[in-house]
């Protein structure tokens, strides 16, 4: 088979990965923030609250990725103008438009997979036992110490292997990045099978070969930290 | 014998195959010639059904009748029926429409050159090829040729082969109607380019006219055109006639630029080594050039944008 | 020994409950509750399981809310959800029968947890404060370690410390010995009878008929939602009024 594209200068693999990291990494960070919020919004007392993050996870758990993706592009940043990076007049835009690009990505990975850790979260807290909460409560602890101390704490610990479940898909998620023109790996991929027609299965080989490198370990790493991390009763 | 045996059960077997099916999509040059007898016998069979059906079959096809055991596009046509690869979504050269029709200057040379094979237009089954899966559908045989947009180059030669070219496009700009400083692909400094993701002309302007342009890339051309209609993007480039089909969707508020650079051959994909049906079809194409029937099918699709007819090609031979 | 009554003194009761109503669905499970515990006395109350007597104890700090009635805890009446409640929850402690130690912290973490999040104290002092409270319920050695390395009536002693870390007015006890082994039993009987000595106004749920005789100053008996007999533990096990309080006597000391 033939491998020639890997030293073609044209052709940077290793930077697409590298943009396949980041794209993970600050997602899954703000995934993990919504989606804890999202998760205290659903268990919270007020009503209001409760159906407007339940609408929200509804909502956007249905809508499918591409869509969002490429709604961040050209309904948010297009039509209504949300601008994350700033265009320096009499400069190459192509550095704006690269910030622009990735941080809509980040913005749309982080709505879509929070809604995933919001429900695995919830699912956590029904693990923990009411009398936790209610011992919390009983000690004079405020809603929100009662959630973010004693209830969150154990209900995270209980859903680690399921957060790496969704770490995973987010991983592989990242490759609708190259609908909005994030040169990400699978962007470099369809200029691949575009100019090296010839190379099919190679180029599906060393893109399919990336992505099992970074998500194999992945899950390894959430399986024992699992283990650690699981509440003894 | 043993080996008569196998042979008329693998005979009989495929006469069945193709007397129930009513095509051929099994033949390879590499089948046992006993396999390819069975073919022609069965082929006369359902030849003689076909030329009852259509008593204008073209001489070009009954010259070609001795070669067709190789080539899958003159088996199914000889079956009176083809499976034809089109895009389904660029407007002006084709497109499936909301009530299931297909129009566009591709499905009308994919018409034409079926009628010259002998077949009826109505006998066509379209079938979405997308830029990516075209060499595969041609090479897994699911599709007798292509007519989408398929530029002839090189590195697709070695998988592919390639009737025509029924068409030369130019690369080009396509702007909002109002624009006036992006005269051709010089004046992309400092702006911003839309192409479809893979796309290499894009990558071509970068490279060739202006190094300072800003590359933004959607999946489809339909994405660069609505982010250009909102002012996200200033051009988007691809071929002139391709651009011309989304001007003609958006009538007074794009134009293409007109200052076309660079030659792309658009040829019709067919099985690799097939000669036969390669010349069958260059035949097509040279006499849909000589009656007219090129022209006018170029105006009544792409004409409404204000696209200037180009000369025909010459279809190699 | 004397049961005290609302009008005992300038200072109003500690606890006290008036008109107190609550339903599960269509179960009366509170029927009109009437009751003031003066400071320092020791409360035990008994009755059939179904009675309502764990819903009272629980509706004291509101963990259970009631339907109408009025509840006020040393003059201040509960407060609805909100800081206020939690304010006045940290003033009345509580121990459950399943113990409830946050399974998540060490022993030590369970205990400062109140002091530090609700009191504000420094970590310093909190240590200060739990090393006593867990020296005192005989457990100091444990400090660091987690809930589920620890036996039942271990655990059950950390969380008396955790409620005594909050410098309770009221401790609230719903069955603290129920879910135990009858060996660990008298472990956590002990430290309660020590907290009663010391004046500790307390509510107690419980089946344990040794410890009401031993550090009770009055006995309710509950029976469907009522508070059916209310008197020193003397005249309850000696001479019950109600056919029901008489009933249950004779089924739980046959043996």
């Amino acid at each position: 088979m033939d491998f020639s594209f890997l030293s073609d200068p044209r052709y940077d693999v290793l930077g697409a990965f590298w943009v396949t990291v980041q794209l993970t990494v600050w997602s899954a960070i703000g995934a993990f923030i919504l989606g804890v919020v999202l998760a205290a919004m659903r268990v919270c007392p007020v009503p209001l609250m409760r159906g407007f993050a339940g609408g929200v996870v509804n909502i956007v758990r249905n809508i499918p990725l591409t869509l969002i993706i490429i709604m961040m592009s050209q309904v948010i940043a297009n039509q209504l103008g949300l601008r994350l990076a700033t265009r320096q007049p009499g400069v190459n835009p192509q550095a704006f438009l690269d910030t622009q690009n990735f941080r809509l990505a980040v913005l749309g990975f982080i709505i879509y997979t929070s809604t995933f850790v919001c429900e695995a979260i919830r699912s956590g807290i029904n693990t923990v036992p009411p009398g936790q909460a209610e011992a919390a409560r009983a000690v004079g602890l405020t809603f929100t110490q009662v959630l973010g101390i004693v209830v969150l704490p154990q209900a995270i610990r209980a859903v680690v292997a399921p957060l790496g479940s969704v770490l995973i898909a987010l991983i592989k998620n990242t490759t609708v990045a190259s609908a909005i023109g994030v040169s990400e790996a699978a962007l470099l991929m369809n200029t691949l099978l575009e100019n090296e027609a010839d190379k099919f299965t190679a180029v599906f080989l060393v893109i399919a070969a990336g992505f099992i490198v970074l998500a194999l370990p992945t899950g390894l790493v959430f399986g024992s930290l699992a283990k650690k991390a699981s509440v003894k009763r | 014998m043993r080996f008569r045996t196998i042979a008329s059960v693998v005979a009989g077997a495929a006469a069945l195959a193709l007397a129930v099916s009513g095509c051929s999509s099994s033949s390879t040059p590499s089948e046992s010639s006993v396999a390819s007898a069975a073919q022609s016998v069965a082929q006369s069979a359902t030849s003689k059904v076909a030329s009852a059906a259509s008593a204008a079959q073209s001489a070009a096809s009954s010259a070609l009748a001795g070669a067709t055991g190789n080539s899958q596009v003159l088996s199914s046509a000889d079956a009176g029926k083809l499976v034809v690869g089109i895009k389904f979504t660029q407007p002006g050269l084709g497109v499936k429409n909301p009530d299931g029709t297909f129009s566009g200057f591709d499905v009308e040379v994919a018409k034409y050159v079926a009628d010259k094979l002998g077949v009826d237009p109505s006998k066509i089954e379209f079938v979405e090829a997308n830029s990516a899966q075209r060499e595969d559908l041609i090479g897994k045989g699911q599709v007798d040729y292509i007519v989408a947009t398929y530029s002839i180059t090189d590195a697709r030669k070695e998988k592919v082969n390639f009737a025509g070219p029924y068409f030369i496009a130019h690369q080009d700009l396509l702007v909002k109607s109002d624009n006036t400083d992006i005269t051709g692909p010089e004046a992309m400094a400092g702006k911003i380019l839309c192409s479809v993701t893979g796309s290499t002309s894009a990558q071509t302007i970068k490279d060739k006219y202006a190094a300072d342009v800003a590359l933004q890339e959607y999946p489809t051309y339909s994405d660069c055109v609505d982010a250009l209609l909102s002012g996200a993007v200033d051009a988007v480039t691809t071929d002139d006639v391709i651009l011309a089909g989304f001007a003609a969707q958006h009538p007074g508020q794009l134009k293409v630029v007109g200052k076309g650079f660079s030659n792309e051959n658009y040829g019709i994909g067919l099985k690799k080594d097939d000669t036969a049906g390669t010349a069958a079809i260059n035949t097509a194409i040279a006499a849909m050039i000589a009656d007219g029937s090129w022209k006018k099918a170029l105006e009544d699709t792409v004409g409404p944008s204000g696209y200037t007819i180009p000369a025909a090609p010459t279809p190699s031979s | 020994m004397t049961v005290a009554g609302p009008s005992d003194g300038a200072r109003p009761p500690m606890i006290s409950m008036h008109d107190v109503q609550k339903h599960f669905g269509t179960l009366h499970v509170l029927k009109n509750i009437r009751l003031d515990v003066p400071g320092g006395q020791v409360v035990i109350v008994i009755g059939p399981s179904g009675s309502g007597k764990s819903t009272l104890c629980r509706t004291i700090n509101r963990l259970e809310s009631i339907d109408s009635g009025d509840i006020a805890i040393d003059g201040v009446p509960l407060p609805a959800e909100g800081k206020g409640l939690a304010q006045l929850r940290a003033d009345v402690g509580m121990v459950f029968q399943s113990f409830n130690l946050f399974a998540h912290k060490t022993i030590l973490q369970n205990v400062t947890l109140g002091p530090i999040k609700v009191r504000k104290m420094s970590k310093k002092d909190a240590d200060e404060l739990a090393d006593s409270l867990l020296q005192r319920v005989g457990i100091a050695e444990q400090r660091d370690k987690l809930p589920a390395q620890l036996s039942g009536g271990q655990q059950q002693r950390v969380a008396i410390a955790r409620a005594l870390a909050m410098k309770p007015k009221v401790m609230l006890f719903d069955e603290p010995t129920s879910a135990l082994d009858p060996e660990m039993v008298n472990e956590v009987l002990d430290v309660m009878v020590s907290l009663a000595r010391e004046g500790m106004t307390m509510v107690v749920v419980t089946h344990e008929m040794g410890f009401a005789r031993k550090a009770g100053d009055r006995v309710l008996f509950m029976a469907d939602g009522e508070i059916v007999e209310d008197g020193t533990p003397q005249e309850f096990f000696t001479n019950p009024t109600s056919n029901r309080a008489k009933d249950f006597l004779s089924k739980i000391l046959t043996h």
